[in-house]
């Protein structure tokens, strides 16, 4: 179905070759998964096959695509097109239209098909991925897993041949993460069709045995089913399902002193919607706390408040000791740090150094100890010798080590993180954690939103697990894991 | 960012006004603005305003709800009040040391504030009762070339996670000690490049997953589509369209 020759590819502007030598051969009907870590060279390989690489991104080719015969990179790509899908990461970011009929009928639209076909094609591709019920909803109105399978849809209902999925759940609760790829399993079943997934996750599709592809600095590196006895190519690439569990969580101690976050009975609503209906909560020195619960349950909405960014509509909340009402948040953000989700939203300076110092400048605590410590840390996360290059032209790991570094370097005492690991490799997301444990080591307070069952487990001394706004596990985690599974939250609880 | 005034977006709602096709409304639109500058007598002016008051109780929405009510109708009194005190004509109807009202000037009045209200009025009984969505495929329907019809709904979809990942930049400057407080025009612009730097990157990176989402789905293959989504004219509709003309006549006639 997919023959691909000694693809190179190198977009305009960089030194580096996203792709090298690539050569793969894809059966009719066959089930890939090609895994491997930040940057190395899976998506764009996912662009290629759909000839959006050749068409759309300046840079230098080599070599040939072929898709049932069709020669990807001279065909136009709207001829690519009816054969091969392709479902991004962030559904959000793909959508045309506003709602989802709308959206499933957009490429039929655009293909000039009668309407009576459009609506029954529609009705079918929201029938395979589960989501007929959502035909006249609106798009906006639509949770991060309908969001995914409503995209799903949009391209099923070209009936192409082949779909790609690249990180289909990157942005995705654990809750539905489970769902999307129960909806590729069905498209499986009942479509027949070619399925490649670009995948960090690759144990959510152990149970479907298919061929794995790992790759590495554009090479492929590793070929053959996926089993556990290929798990030693998780390695480098799976997403944390590498971390090692050498570290034991240190456990909580009875805890003396102030503490570092105290919550009492929280409210906070918008637009007349409770989001926190009355949380309570203490956090003290040394704790390192991870706050997982689906999309929307208020994670974020806890997080944003401690720092002072949403003031309580009722109830009190008080951050090493500083009632968040009463100082302005510039004032808090001295002690509190906080690394938010997108890395692309908080990169504000014109070099690394100047990004990783710029908070210290702000406050005017840019000392020789803070220099040190920002030397270090850079050097450490291998950012040593870029200093001087714009934060933009990092990877999306660096991107997120500088993110993390510029938040440490002012010594903050709570360091507050909104869904640091999405898209992150193992090698990357454990070395994030490393230098937050560290913190804690110290008696620092560290408080982690994540969907990573394995890293809460191999980080965090205590699980907090929120549903609807309320607080309803909070225990060390092995044993939240426990309470997990025992109200049917099992996709937060790790894999054995 | 809580429980505020409403916006000035589509309000859903089942009143007459919903329920009319979104390009007999925009007729309506231009049709009244145009209405109110042609209008030869005061009181006429004043009684569109008072029937468009009245259309907002039909349509079900509450004028006092929607943000810039306020605003609005200070500047049509301050408007007003204006013309009263500078406007001399006619009978004079009070005289206090220099202050002088007269009928020519309540009328000019009349006239000015009027006309402004009116002109709002409309536009927000427009927008809050149209849903853009449909109105885009009216427009697409009814001739207007279909890439200009998507590019309001991108645009439109667009907005709001614009305005969302805005305030996420400012929460994100606040929490690395970004101060907004000190004022000097370099300040300035080092803080408008911090704040807009971050949201180009992110409108780059969507308009790079768009494009491939659009043409993935042959955006563009053909000059023409097909729409699914019906936007039937009804029996209230050609009703609209009649009192239209009857009031284009009548204006015609009598100014």
């Amino acid at each position: 179905m997919i023959v691909i020759e000694g693809l190179s590819f190198r977009f305009q502007g960089s030194n580096r070759y996203a792709l090298r030598d690539v050569s793969l051969t894809i059966q009719a009907g066959e089930f890939l998964v090609i895994t491997g870590p930040s940057g190395c060279g899976k998506s764009t390989l996912a662009l290629a096959i759909g000839g959006y690489l050749f068409r759309q991104y300046d840079g230098e080719a080599e070599g040939a695509v072929t898709v049932a015969g069709i020669d990807v990179r001279r065909q136009p790509i709207y001829d690519v097109a009816d054969l091969v899908g392709l479902v991004q990461q962030n559904p959000e970011a793909q959508f045309c239209t506003l709602t989802v009929h709308d959206e499933v009928a957009f490429g039929l639209e655009n293909r000039c098909l009668p309407p009576a076909e459009i609506r029954e094609r529609v009705a079918w591709a929201l029938g395979i991925v589960g989501a007929g019920h959502l035909v006249d909803r609106s798009l906006a109105a639509l949770s991060g897993g309908e969001k995914q399978k409503v995209a799903v849809a949009a391209m099923m209902a070209a009936r192409p041949q082949v779909l790609i999925f690249d990180e289909p759940t990157s942005n995705l609760d654990p809750t539905a993460t489970a769902e999307v790829f129960k909806v590729i399993e069905q498209i499986r079943a009942q479509a027949g069709i070619t399925v490649v997934v670009i995948e960090h996750k690759v144990d959510y599709l152990l149970p479907f045995a298919p061929r794995l592809v790992a790759m590495d600095g554009g090479r492929i590196v590793h070929d053959g089913l996926l089993n556990t006895a290929t798990s030693r190519f998780q390695r480098p690439g799976i997403e944390l399902s590498a971390i090692s569990n050498e570290h034991t969580p240190s456990a909580s101690q009875p805890q003396q002193g102030a503490p570092y976050v105290r919550v009492e009975d929280l409210h906070v609503g918008y637009d007349g919607q409770p989001v926190l209906p009355g949380v309570s909560l203490e956090v003290h020195s040394g704790e390192f706390v991870a706050v997982m619960g689906d999309n929307g349950c208020g994670k974020t909405t806890l997080l944003y408040s401690l720092l002072g960014l949403i003031k309580p509509d009722q109830g009190l909340v008080e951050v090493l000791g500083q009632d968040t009402r009463q100082v302005p948040v510039s004032h808090l953000a001295r002690q509190v740090g906080f690394v938010f989700q997108n890395p692309d939203h908080q990169l504000f300076a014109d070099s690394v150094w100047a990004e990783a110092t710029l908070a210290s400048a702000n406050f005017q605590s840019l000392d020789d100890v803070t220099e040190a410590r920002v030397g270090e840390l850079l050097a450490r996360c291998g950012l040593g010798d870029r200093r001087d290059d714009h934060p933009y032209r990092l990877s999306y790991g660096e991107k997120r080590r500088l993110n993390l570094i510029s938040v440490l370097a002012h010594a903050p005492k709570l360091v507050l993180l909104d869904e640091l690991l999405i898209g992150q490799d193992a090698a990357n997301a454990t070395f994030l954690l490393d230098l937050l444990r560290e913190r804690v080591d110290q008696g620092d307070v560290v408080i982690m939103v994540n969907h990573a069952p394995l890293a809460t487990r191999s980080y965090a001394s205590r699980l907090i697990f929120m549903d609807a706004g309320q607080v309803v596990v909070d225990a060390p985690p092995e044993l939240a894991f426990e309470q997990l599974a025992a109200i049917g939250r099992e996709a937060y609880v790790p894999h054995a | 960012m809580r429980s505020r005034a409403q916006r000035i977006t589509y309000q859903p709602g089942d009143s007459v006004f919903h329920r009319l096709h979104p390009l007999v409304k925009m007729a309506w639109l231009l049709f009244g603005s145009v209405l109110v500058f042609v209008l030869r007598s005061p009181w006429l002016v004043v009684t569109v305003v008072a029937l468009l008051v009245l259309a907002f109780t039909l349509a079900g929405l509450r004028l006092d709800r929607v943000r810039g009510t306020r605003l609005f109708i200070t500047t049509a009194l301050l408007l007003g009040l204006l013309q009263i005190l500078f406007v001399h004509g006619g009978e004079t109807l009070l005289q206090i040391g220099p202050l002088v009202i007269t009928v020519g000037g309540l009328q000019a009045a009349a006239y000015v504030a009027g006309r402004f209200l009116s002109v709002i009025l409309l536009s927000y009984l427009f927008v809050l009762t149209t849903e853009p969505n449909d109105l885009a495929h009216a427009l697409m329907r009814a001739g207007v070339p279909y890439r200009y019809g998507f590019a309001l709904i991108t645009a439109l979809r667009l907005v709001p996670v614009f305005e969302q990942e805005g305030q996420t930049v400012y929460h994100a400057q606040l929490a690395r000690g970004v101060q907004y407080d000190v004022r000097s025009p370099r300040r300035f612009v080092t803080l408008a490049r911090q704040f807009f730097l971050p949201l180009l990157v992110s409108a780059l990176g969507k308009v790079d997953a768009l494009a491939v989402s659009m043409e993935g789905r042959c955006f563009g293959k053909y000059p023409t589509r097909t729409f699914v989504r019906e936007v039937h004219a009804t029996r209230l509709d050609w009703l609209a369209v009649g009192l239209l003309l009857a009031a284009a006549l009548a204006a015609a006639l009598l100014g």
